[in-house]
């Protein structure tokens, strides 16, 4: 498929990618600004500030922003990551326009009183909630693997925020994170879709060449040591009543060649249920029913640009020791440092990637790609990218699955999670216990 | 307080050209002499297909002492057919880019994947072999029970589904539809010879539609008449009327030192087949289905009591109800049923503007271009709908001008004559010592 990028004289980086499929367009704006990089004292305030996003700006008050997108037969949301915060709509598209305009709207200014800011205060920490602190398993282990894994605070600290921190946050906060990270010359916008590129390209100068961009600060040292020796935490869960386990790798640094080689490994051992470990694990063993897996389990392995793991995760019975389970996912993995891999497993998972990969691509009417090309465009200022991933994977050799597995695999290159269980009788529905307060 | 001041009157959204026309993507219906149906969608240019086999076979055919029979037959599906191991099944799925997903639900159980598109064909022949000839050996129950047993008691933890499982049973007593959960010991008591007379009696041609969706590559249809025309004809399941609860009733689980209270409001309401049916979806988004609902606007931009409430109208085979869910927090769970229950009658006394209902006609018709486009899966999601519901094709080709027909009078009377009070269903999950007064004024209406 096509793709034009080109950047305005403000800095904004903007992508256009025409696919006429169906009558409806995706218009995504990222900014370079995610939750590894927020105030020390504001944990949570990335995802905070994502919010206040629908709050209200020169033209759109408090849920008109939201209402224009949904009359106008659109569904919207926003979304706050590792490296970036993103915002997106899917609508008709006769209404690409209409999409442009509100995008330009906020990304200008905000307009937001102490009482929208208190109000997304108290959803935000419901959502915290709903989503963590009223759940079992809340924050397994996407959430806490990154906190017991990572060294530096960029990458290890609580990203969805203590609650004290999110009350704690000022309508001055919400300026100074805006005025530093809101600027055109630190964004993209992509679209994909069924329009003209000629007309977007006018329309985009039209609503978003007079915003004037900022001067950035420089990017912090988000730099994790090598790691030299195993980890293991325990975290209690009184909500939960079996035990969980979940193991983490550091990757290899972005875009090498050994990243390419773990995109492969990771079809090899959690992706489907051909891989090894769900052989060895499910079907060998009995220990679980299922293996998750993912490098960067809030995205995919392409949308993010700094340190990131390779993690895989499972319930099990109190009966069966995590020390059980371990010793049959080394031998999985040591099987895999020890010698070349067959190329039959090499080539089924180059074929499981590029169907993965279209599925990425088509997810959600677009926006996958949309999100790809953002994200390249962001990152490597090269959206092209998105075209060389397939090649990029059929390089891979049974040989340089060896050695990224000798060096990535390591034993003192991982961290292991395990789940300890609430004490509630688990045919008991009344009797879940009494929850710590956090 | 303002954080920024903007000079200047407000501008206006631009709107646009005018949309440009929709089409349904066309499909390609037959049956097959054994009576299978089979409905074939060409639809975009990203060269995977999915292809579903939809059994009208699940917990509505299990007895009261089977619950969940129809997961453990989905389970054991998996493990094998009569001429190829599962690790070949497997390992042939994803040598096609995809692999055997079995899952059972209410009413269907679906068998199928989603492959690149050559193999279209193979893929149909490797479906077709598992969904006809399956091994169901009994040498891996034991290790499925188990992991079943595990999944049951994860559930268990879980407020939203221990809400959702009372919701159920208060709805559907003595019906399956209303038994969520097996006990511990009636799961480790079912043999093999249970499930291999479950699949027998329920898994045939009859009671199966084959759907294929996708950029399509290879003789499908042919594909098809090879693989599935030499299944046993078998015949339709029976219908089991379910005849759901329509009374007041306050469910409460206790659940200590909870953070939030876990709400469900709902009630059954006219089925899919109901000219009711579609008045009822546009009242229902516009009350609580969508984000700049009144309910959300309410509880949640206004007051800030949750994060994501949220209203459905959910379905079985030729019944629907409403529901309404909010996880809110403890010390407001009085609060937000009071300001849910406002919304509900304020809706039922007046008719909502005519304003503020185009904008969610305007939403509903937006969303179903996207509900028919955004992947090969929601094309054969909205296809089964329709036939599941016994509902003719035309219900697609027509959903958005009878969307359009409705009118500020319809929505209140829907909401008037479906959304009683005195016979809806409120359950809450939550700290009884903290929530028992707040709540105690819903107990009777």
């Amino acid at each position: 498929m096509p793709i034009t990028y080109y950047k305005l004289p403000n800095g904004l980086r903007v992508i256009l990618s025409p696919d006429s499929t169906a009558p409806t367009v995706v218009t995504a704006v990222y900014y370079r600004i995610g939750f590894r990089v927020e105030p020390k004292d504001r944990t949570g305030f990335a995802h905070l500030f994502e919010h206040m996003m629908f709050q209200g700006s020169q033209n759109l008050g408090k849920m008109e922003f939201i209402r224009l997108v949904q009359q106008n037969g659109g569904v919207l949301n926003g979304s706050t990551r590792f490296d970036f915060t993103n915002y997106f709509e899917l609508l008709p598209s006769n209404k690409l326009e209409t999409a442009l305009w509100a995008e330009a709207d906020r990304m200008k200014g905000l307009a937001i009183t102490g009482e929208n800011l208190k109000n997304q205060q108290d959803v935000v920490i419901n959502e915290v909630k709903t989503a963590v602190l009223n759940q079992p398993y809340g924050g397994f282990p996407w959430l806490w693997m990154p906190q017991y894994a990572n060294s530096n605070w960029y990458n290890s600290h609580n990203f969805y925020g203590e609650l004290k921190d999110i009350e704690a946050a000022t309508l001055a906060d919400v300026q100074a994170f805006f005025k530093t990270y809101y600027a055109p010359n630190n964004a993209a916008l992509a679209i994909v879709g069924d329009f003209d590129p000629g007309e977007a390209t006018a329309m985009i100068a039209k609503y978003f060449a007079a915003i004037a961009p900022a001067e950035l600060p420089p990017p912090p040292d988000l730099s994790e040591p090598r790691q030299k020796e195993e980890k293991t935490a325990t975290r209690k869960d009184p909500l939960a009543n079996r035990p969980a386990l979940a193991f983490s790798y550091h990757m290899p640094p972005r875009n090498s060649p050994e990243y390419f080689a773990m995109g492969l490994l990771d079809q090899m051992l959690v992706q489907g249920d051909d891989s090894l470990l769900y052989r060895e694990l499910v079907k060998k063993h009995g220990f679980t029913g299922e293996v998750s897996g993912a490098i960067n389990e809030l995205g995919n392995m392409f949308d993010y640009d700094g340190p990131m793991l390779w993690t895989a995760a499972l319930f099990h019975d109190a009966t069966v020791q995590p020390e059980q389970i371990l010793s049959a996912v080394d031998t999985v993995i040591e099987s895999l440092r020890a010698k070349p891999v067959d190329q039959s497993l090499v080539d089924r998972s180059i074929t499981k990637m590029r169907s993965s990969l279209y599925d990425t691509l088509t997810q959600f009417g677009g926006f996958g790609r949309a999100d790809l090309l953002a994200c390249y465009a962001l990152f490597d200022d090269a959206p092209s990218r998105i075209d060389s991933l397939e090649s990029e994977f059929r390089k891979v050799t049974p040989q340089l699955v060896e050695s990224t597995a000798r060096e990535y695999l390591r034993r003192t290159n991982r961290t292991v999670l395990l789940i300890d269980p609430g004490t509630a009788s688990p045919d008991d529905a009344n009797g879940a216990p009494e929850e710590e307060s956090k | 307080m303002s954080s920024e001041v903007f000079a200047g009157p407000r501008e206006t959204p631009p709107q646009g050209p005018p949309p440009k026309p929709f089409h349904l993507p066309a499909t390609t219906d037959f049956s097959l002499p054994n009576g299978m149906r089979v409905t074939i969608v060409p639809y975009g240019n990203v060269p995977k297909v999915a292809v579903r086999a939809s059994v009208a076979a699940g917990a509505v055919d299990e007895s009261a002492r089977q619950v969940w029979l129809s997961k453990l037959n989905a389970a054991l599906m998996k493990e094998g057919t009569r001429t190829r191991p599962a690790e070949q099944v497997a390992r042939e799925a994803a040598e096609m880019g995809g692999q055997v997903e079995i899952d059972s639900g209410s009413d269907f159980t679906s068998v199928g994947g989603v492959v690149l598109s050559d193999f279209g064909p193979k893929f149909v022949a490797l479906l077709a072999d598992v969904l006809t000839a399956p091994l169901l050996p009994a040498s891996e129950l034991p290790r499925l029970q188990a992991d079943l047993v595990r999944e049951l008691s994860i559930d268990k933890s879980q407020p939203d589904l221990l809400a959702r499982e009372r919701f159920l049973k208060t709805l559907f007593p003595n019906h399956p539809y209303g038994r969520m959960f097996p006990s511990e010991s009636e799961l480790q008591g079912y043999t093999v010879a249970d499930v291999q007379t479950f699949y027998r009696k329920n898994f045939d041609a009859a009671r199966t539609h084959l759907y294929i969706a996708g950029s399509l590559e290879g003789d499908l249809r042919r594909a098809v008449e090879d693989a599935f025309g030499g299944w046993a004809e078998g015949s339709p399941g029976p219908d089991l009327p379910a005849h759901p609860a329509k009374a007041r009733s306050l469910q409460f689980i206790d659940r200590p030192g909870a953070e939030q209270s876990n709400i469900l409001i709902g009630l059954p309401v006219a089925e899919p087949s109901s000219p009711d049916y579609i008045k009822l979806d546009v009242m229902d988004s516009l009350l609580g289905g969508s984000f700049v609902s009144r309910i959300t606007s309410n509880i949640r931009e206004q007051k800030g009591y949750t994060y994501s409430p949220f209203s459905q109208i959910g379905t079985r085979r030729h019944l629907a109800y409403w529901l309404q869910s909010a996880d809110v927090t403890t010390a407001v769970t009085g609060p937000a049923l009071k300001e849910i229950f406002y919304e509900i009658d304020r809706l039922r006394k007046d008719p909502p503007s005519a304003e503020e209902l185009k904008g969610i006609q305007n939403y509903l018709a937006g969303i179903f271009v996207l509900r028919n486009t955004i992947s090969p899966d929601a094309i054969i999601g909205q296809l089964h709908f329709v036939d599941a519901q016994g509902l003719d094709r035309a219900y697609l080709s027509t959903y958005v001008e009878k969307v359009m027909d409705v009118k500020p009078a319809d929505v209140q009377d829907m909401a008037e004559t479906y959304l009683v009070p005195s016979k809806m269903t409120i359950v809450v999950v939550g700290d009884k010592a903290k929530i028992a007064d707040q709540i105690a004024a819903y107990e009777a209406h």
